[in-house]
């Protein structure tokens, strides 16, 4: 797609160069010379070659801080997305971070290959090979053997949803052949493999005959509400975040959980925040597991801050500074432990946390859901 | 770490080898390569659809 198109798609005609959405951008207080707002204007002053040659293309973390703030509701995310499809055809790319490993075991996945990574579901709980619910597993086995060394447990968090589902009596279905969701490959700028992912993975979800999808992942969550249909059409199937369908269980007292994890702080997620709209789900868990010990951080919902890095790329000294100034303030709410609902948050601020000297524990939703299970 | 990863992609650990040889050992890299070649030859074409 060229500029103008993109530009048309993203109503980006309508800026009136206020400037909020640089004001609001995390990366533009860390590297100054990242502006949303000069994106923008580039863009409607034709000089949209110059654009799609800018290293600065990739530095957005498509947090999307600044389109819940735009007046004129300019979706500069999906802008950037589109600039990325067309700056990746004309060859320039991101700088990947972790030697483009992340990158490479999806593109591997479009090859062919007979995954197994499955193993441990069936280890942790009952699953089933066909049935209505299709737990989306993701990344997480990959997550596993790669950042284990910086503390992170990634598994134990699918381990826990396979546990909580089983409490409430569903056998989900987890499968092998599942492929990344693309949602990386979507955002730097790689279309034509994310849709070999996504094809794929509908392909494997309707041999299942699932009705409904199950992800513990805001990503995948996101991208199979969003951008599935979008390529694809009517899934045929229902997209639900784990934690919903929590809430919908502890309100049914179908869940029972005791009262005790606190004190501790929230940490939004873009793509489960912002872009999917859940704020309210994880904090009726958290008010259900630490009740008046559970303290927002300051930049909290709308306006909470992004963990540093998307895509597995452009992770730099500017990341760093953002997750360390989020994890002092998670700190400052006098919580000892900083849940987070994303298992990339999770990996981000815990690199992070490895280098700062604060007592504070990084932990996800659905572990500390699955501790306080009665 | 990248056999492990190779594990659970269904991809043959074994189709990975790490060893180390010194500028002076002329003999054992010979030795070494032809080995891992002979191995790889053994174990075949690999799963991943591209061309062997």
């Amino acid at each position: 797609m060229n500029i103008e198109d993109a530009a048309q798609l993203t109503q980006t005609y309508y800026c009136l160069d206020c400037g909020v959405c640089t004001g609001s951008c995390p990366v533009s207080r860390v590297l100054p010379s990242f502006s949303p707002r000069l994106i923008v204007e580039k863009a409607l002053l034709g000089l949209g070659d110059e654009l799609l040659k800018d290293q600065e293309l990739w530095s957005c973390l498509t947090c999307s801080r600044c389109y819940e703030r735009c007046p004129s509701s300019i979706n500069f995310p999906e802008f950037m997305r589109l600039l990325r499809e067309e700056a990746s055809k004309r060859g320039t790319q991101p700088v990947y971070s972790h030697h483009g490993m992340l990158q490479t075991i999806m593109e591997l996945q479009t090859q062919g290959i007979n995954q197994k990574k499955t193993e441990w579901a069936r280890e942790a709980g009952q699953v089933a090979e066909s049935g209505d619910t299709f737990f989306f597993v993701g990344c997480m086995p990959y997550f596993q053997v790669i950042f284990r060394d910086i503390g992170v447990d990634s598994l134990s968090v699918s381990k826990n949803v396979i546990k909580i589902l089983n409490g409430a009596g569903i056998k989900p279905v987890v499968s092998d052949e599942e492929h990344c969701c693309g949602h990386d490959m979507l955002w730097n700028g790689q279309v034509e493999i994310f849709k070999k992912l996504a094809f794929h993975n509908l392909e494997v979800i309707r041999k299942s005959g699932a009705k409904r999808v199950v992800f513990n992942c805001p990503e995948g969550y996101y991208t199979f509400k969003k951008h599935y249909p979008e390529h694809f059409g009517e899934l045929g199937f229902e997209v639900v975040h784990v934690y919903d369908l929590v809430a919908q269980m502890l309100a049914d007292d179908v869940l029972k959980v005791e009262n005790g994890a606190g004190p501790l702080t929230f940490h939004d997620p873009c793509r489960l925040g912002r872009m999917a709209k859940i704020y309210d789900g994880p904090r009726e868990i958290l008010n259900k597991l630490a009740k008046d010990q559970f303290k927002e951080m300051e930049r909290n919902r709308e306006n909470a801050v992004c963990c540093g890095t998307s895509g597995w790329a452009n992770c730099g000294t500017g990341s760093k500074q953002i997750q360390m100034e989020r994890l002092a303030e998670a700190k400052a709410t006098g919580a000892q432990t900083l849940i987070t609902a994303c298992p990339k948050c999770q990996i981000h601020l815990n690199c992070a946390l490895n280098n700062m000297d604060i007592d504070l524990q990084i932990k996800d939703l659905t572990s500390v859901l699955a501790e306080a299970i009665k | 770490m990248t056999r492990e990863l190779l594990d659970l992609m269904g991809i043959d650990k074994e189709r990975l080898a790490l060893e180390w040889v010194s500028s002076a050992e002329g003999g054992r890299f010979a030795e070494v390569v032809t080995s891992f070649t002979q191995k790889i030859k053994d174990l075949g074409k690999n799963p991943l659809g591209v061309a062997a």
